[in-house]
C-alpha cells in the first residue's frame, strides 16, 4: 500500500534522464524530491502521472499500476505553470474540477472556499493575466486539489512564492496531509525539505543517490556536526588540527565542523576544556540536507545539467 | 488508446470552454461584425454601379401630333429605346401614350415632375418627314437624350421608308445576307450559361478553401497556445489527448463556423436586401435574381463537403500545431498543409476547364482535394451519385485516419516542449507515448 517506482528508466536521444530510479513513498507521507537543475525530478512526476512511458520499469499505487488506476487519484501541478491567461479564476478552476468528474456547484464552492484561505476571494471573476505570479501559483495549486486527489504531485511549488505565500501554502500542505493525502514534491530549498518532508530522494543525472527518511539520510554518512562558540576566540583555529575533525564553516556566531565516522563528538568538547576555553555554545548534530546534497551532487545550482527537454522561452 | 471509450463528457467540456474563449475574445467579435459589414457592403455594390451609371428609368411620355404615323409607333419606339440595353432586364425607359395629344396637359405634368421628359412627335409639312421635339431637363447631350435620339432616327428613316413603300426589313434583306460566323457552336446561351456555372463553382471552392485556411490555423494555434501557456500538462492529467484533440477541433472548428455563417448571412441578407434597396434608391427593379444559378444539389454536396473538408483539415492542423510551442512558430509548422491546401484549390480552379479529364476524375477522390474537385464537379453537373458518394465514404474514412494519426502526433507532441520537431522524432515519440 504505497506509492511504488519500480526501477524505471527514460532516455531521451542521447540523454538517460532517468537511470534505474526505484523508489517507495508510504501513503499519507511528505516526500521530497530533491536534484539539481535537470536531474530528472520532472521526468520522474510525469512518468508517475503517465504523461510520459518509460522505456523500462513500473509505477504502481497502491498495488495497481499507474496505467490502470484512474487519472483522478493524482493531483499534479507541473513545473511549467499555468493557466488560460484569458479566462477568468473561477470558471478555469471550475473547468478543471469538471474534466475530473466534479459536480460544477461543488467545484464553485469549493474554489471559493480555497481563495478565501489564501486571502484572494476577490480574484474569483479576474482573469488569470491579471494576477501577479505568486498568486497564479496559488490558483495552480487549487487546480490541481480540487478533485481531491490521493495523490499530489508538485513540481517546485515553492518557486517564486514570496515568505508569506509560501507559509500559506505550507499550510495548505499541512492540510492536504492531515486529510490523508499524499504529497510528493520537488524543491532546492532545503529548509522546506527539512521543516514539511518525513522522507527524500537525492536525484543526480536520471539516479537516486540517496534516499529514505530525512533522518536516515542526514544520517547516512556517520558523520555528525558540532558547532563550537568559545569566549574570545571567534576563529578557533585549532580546532582543524584536531584528527577526523574538519572545519566546513566559520562565522562570528559559531564555527561548524564535521566529525568523521567512528570518531566522537565529545572529544572535540574535551579538546577545548583542556585548553581552557570558555564555553558559549556546544551542539551535535547531524549533518544538514544541503550538505548531504552537495556532497551527493556538488554545488546547488552551479550548472545546469539539462537531460529532460526544456523550454526556451521559459 | 483507451480514449475512445470515455470521449466524453470532457470532450464536450472542453468544446464548450473552446468555443466559449473564442467567441467571446475581442478579435472574434471585432473580425466577424467588420467582415459582416464588409460582405454587406459588397453585395450592394451592384446597386451603387447601378447608381453612379445613372442606370435610373427615364419616364417618357409622348405626344403624337403627326397624322399617318405607323399603327405600333408605340411598341417600336418602346422596343428601339430599351433593345439597345438588351443583355440585362433593366428596362432604362418606361414609355407612355398621351392619346388624343393634348400638349397642354401633357407639358403642366412635365413642369410637375410626372415624367421626366415629353417627346412631342410632328409631322414636318414640307418634307412630310416626322419631325421630333424632346422637351426635358436632362443634359442634352447626355446618355438617355442621344438614345431618344436615335431612336427617332430610326423611326424617322423607318417611317420615310414606309411612305416611299418598302421598309428597313426588305432593305436589309436586300442589302445584306447575314452567315453566322460560327456554323459549329451550339445554342447562343449555352456557352454563357457555362460561364455562369464556372463562376458559381468556383465561388463555392473560394468559400470553402477560404474557410478551411482561416478556422484551420484557428485549431493550430489554439493549441499551440496550450502548449505555450502549460496548460498542457494539467489537461494531459486530466483528460485523453484524443479528448482534447476532439474538443480543440470541434470546439474552434464551431467558432470559425459560426463567424462564417455570420458573414454568410449577411451576404444572403444584402442579395435579399438588393432589390428593395435597388427600390428605394433608384425607384426601379433590380436586375436579374440573386440565386438564380444555385441548384439545390450543387447546395446539398456544399454542404456535406464543406463539414467534412473542414473537419478533415481542422484534425491535420492541430496535429502540427502541437509539434510547436509558439504561436510564431504555427505558420512555419502549418506550411506544409497549406501548400495541400493551395495545390487542390489550384487544381480545381484549372480543373474547372478540363472537368472530363481523368486526373480530375481521380484526383476528385483523393480526401486531400475531394473537398474542392467533387465540389465543382458537382457543380459543373459531371458527376454521378455514386462518384459523389464514394468520394464522401474516402473522405470519412480520411477524417478517420486523420483522426488516428492527429491523436498520435498530438500527444507526442504535446509534451515535446520548446523544440521544433521533426517528423521523425514524432513518430518516435509517437510509438513511445500513450
Amino acid at each position: 500500500m504505497a506509492l511504488i517506482i519500480d526501477s524505471i528508466s527514460k532516455r531521451f536521444g542521447d540523454v538517460q534522464a532517468l537511470d534505474n530510479v526505484s523508489l517507495e513513498i508510504e501513503p499519507g507521507e511528505v516526500f521530497g524530491f530533491l536534484g539539481a537543475n535537470g536531474a530528472g525530478k520532472t521526468t520522474a512526476m510525469r512518468i508517475v502521472l503517465d504523461i510520459l512511458r518509460p522505456d523500462s520499469g513500473t509505477i504502481a499505487w497502491n498495488g495497481r499500476l499507474n496505467t490502470e488506476v484512474s487519472r483522478d487519484i493524482w493531483g499534479y501541478l507541473p513545473e511549467e505553470r499555468g493557466l488560460y491567461a484569458k479566462m477568468n479564476v473561477l470558471e478555469q478552476l471550475v473547468f478543471f474540477a469538471k474534466l475530473h468528474g466534479v459536480k460544477p456547484r461543488k467545484a464553485e464552492r469549493e474554489t471559493r472556499d480555497w481563495l478565501e484561505r489564501f486571502r484572494i476571494p476577490e480574484y474569483a471573476d479576474k482573469r488569470a493575466e491579471e494576477l501577479s505570479k505568486g498568486n497564479q501559483q496559488k490558483i495552480q495549486f487549487i487546480a490541481a486539489i480540487l478533485h481531491d486527489p490521493q495523490v499530489l504531485l508538485m513540481d517546485e511549488p515553492f518557486t517564486g512564492l514570496d515568505p508569506v505565500n509560501a507559509a500559506l501554502l505550507k499550510e495548505a500542505f499541512q492540510e492536504m496531509k492531515d486529510r490523508g493525502k499524499t504529497l510528493v514534491f520537488s524543491t532546492h530549498q532545503m529548509e522546506t525539505v527539512e521543516e514539511l518532508c518525513q522522507s527524500i530522494a537525492i536525484l543526480d543525472r536520471g539516479r537516486v543517490v540517496v534516499g529514505g527518511t530525512v533522518r536516515d539520510v542526514r544520517r547516512s554518512t556517520g558523520r555528525q556536526v558540532v558547532r563550537l562558540a568559545v569566549e574570545g576566540d571567534s576563529q578557533i583555529d585549532w580546532l582543524g588540527s584536531l584528527d577526523g575533525v574538519c572545519v566546513t564553516r566559520r562565522g562570528q556566531d559559531y564555527t561548524e565542523a564535521e566529525v568523521s565516522p567512528g570518531q566522537d563528538p565529545g572529544s572535540v568538547l574535551q579538546a577545548a576544556l583542556a585548553r581552557g576555553c570558555k564555553i558559549r555554545q556546544f551542539e551535535i548534530a547531524d549533518p544538514s540536507l544541503e550538505q548531504i546534497f552537495i556532497e551527493h551532487v556538488g554545488q546547488l545550482d552551479l550548472s545546469e545539467r539539462t537531460l529532460a527537454p526544456r523550454t526556451v522561452n521559459a | 488508446m483507451n480514449g475512445w471509450r470515455t470521449l466524453f463528457p470532457n470532450a464536450w467540456y472542453i468544446t464548450v470552454r473552446e468555443f466559449r474563449s473564442r467567441a467571446r475574445s475581442r478579435s472574434f467579435i471585432a473580425g466577424t461584425v467588420i467582415l459582416a459589414a464588409i460582405a454587406f457592403a459588397a453585395t450592394q455594390v451592384p446597386v451603387l454601379i447601378d447608381f453612379a451609371m445613372g442606370a435610373s428609368q427615364t419616364h417618357l411620355e409622348v405626344v403624337v401630333r403627326a397624322a399617318g404615323t405607323p399603327a405600333d409607333l408605340q411598341v417600336e419606339l418602346t422596343g428601339t429605346l430599351n433593345g439597345q440595353n438588351a443583355t440585362s432586364d433593366h428596362q432604362p425607359f418606361v414609355v407612355s401614350w398621351l392619346a388624343g395629344g393634348d400638349l397642354a396637359a401633357a407639358q403642366q405634368a412635365l413642369e410637375q415632375g410626372k415624367f421626366d421628359a415629353l417627346l412631342i412627335v410632328d409631322r414636318d409639312p414640307a418634307s412630310q418627314n416626322l419631325a421630333f421635339t424632346l422637351r426635358t431637363d436632362l443634359a442634352a447631350d447626355g446618355q438617355v437624350v442621344s438614345t431618344i435620339d436615335n431612336a427617332a432616327t430610326l423611326l424617322a428613316l423607318d417611317d420615310g421608308l414606309a411612305r416611299a413603300g418598302t421598309s428597313i426589313g426588305a432593305v436589309e434583306a436586300t442589302a445584306f445576307t447575314v452567315v453566322p460566323v460560327n456554323a459549329s457552336s451550339g445554342p447562343a446561351n449555352s456557352t454563357s450559361q457555362e460561364v455562369s456555372t464556372n463562376l458559381l463553382s468556383t465561388g463555392l471552392i473560394v468559400l470553402i478553401f477560404m474557410a478551411i485556411i482561416t478556422y484551420g490555423t484557428w485549431v493550430a494555434m489554439s493549441v499551440a497556445e496550450e502548449k505555450g501557456s502549460r496548460v498542457m500538462e494539467l489537461m494531459l492529467n486530466a483528460t485523453t489527448p484524443l479528448q482534447m484533440l476532439a474538443g480543440k477541433v470541434i470546439g474552434n472548428g464551431a467558432a470559425g463556423l459560426t463567424q462564417y455563417g455570420i458573414i454568410l448571412a449577411a451576404v444572403v441578407g444584402g442579395l435579399l436586401a438588393q432589390g428593395p434597396i435597388h427600390q428605394a434608391v433608384l425607384g426601379g427593379a433590380s436586375s436579374g435574381g440573386p440565386f438564380g444559378g444555385l441548384d439545390p444539389i450543387v447546395l446539398v454536396a456544399f454542404a456535406v463537403l464543406f463539414v467534412l473538408g473542414f473537419l478533415f483539415y481542422s484534425l491535420l492542423y492541430a496535429a502540427l500545431g502541437s509539434l510547436v510551442s509558439r504561436q510564431e512558430d504555427v505558420q512555419s509548422a502549418t506550411s506544409p498543409l497549406m501548400m495541400l491546401i493551395f495545390v487542390g484549390y489550384f487544381m480545381s480552379i484549372f480543373g474547372l476547364q478540363s472537368m472530363d479529364d481523368t486526373w480530375v476524375k481521380v484526383a476528385s477522390f483523393v480526401p486531400f482535394f475531394s473537398p474542392y474537385l467533387m465540389l465543382a464537379r458537382v457543380a459543373m453537373g459531371h458527376v454521378a451519385l455514386w462518384e459523389f458518394a464514394l468520394a464522401v465514404v474516402f473522405l470519412l474514412v480520411g477524417i478517420a485516419a486523420a483522426l488516428v494519426a492527429a491523436a498520435r502526433i498530438y500527444s507526442a507532441g504535446v509534451l515535446l516542449y520548446g523544440q521544433r520537431v521533426g517528423l521523425r522524432q514524432v513518430l518516435k515519440a509517437a510509438r513511445v507515448s500513450r
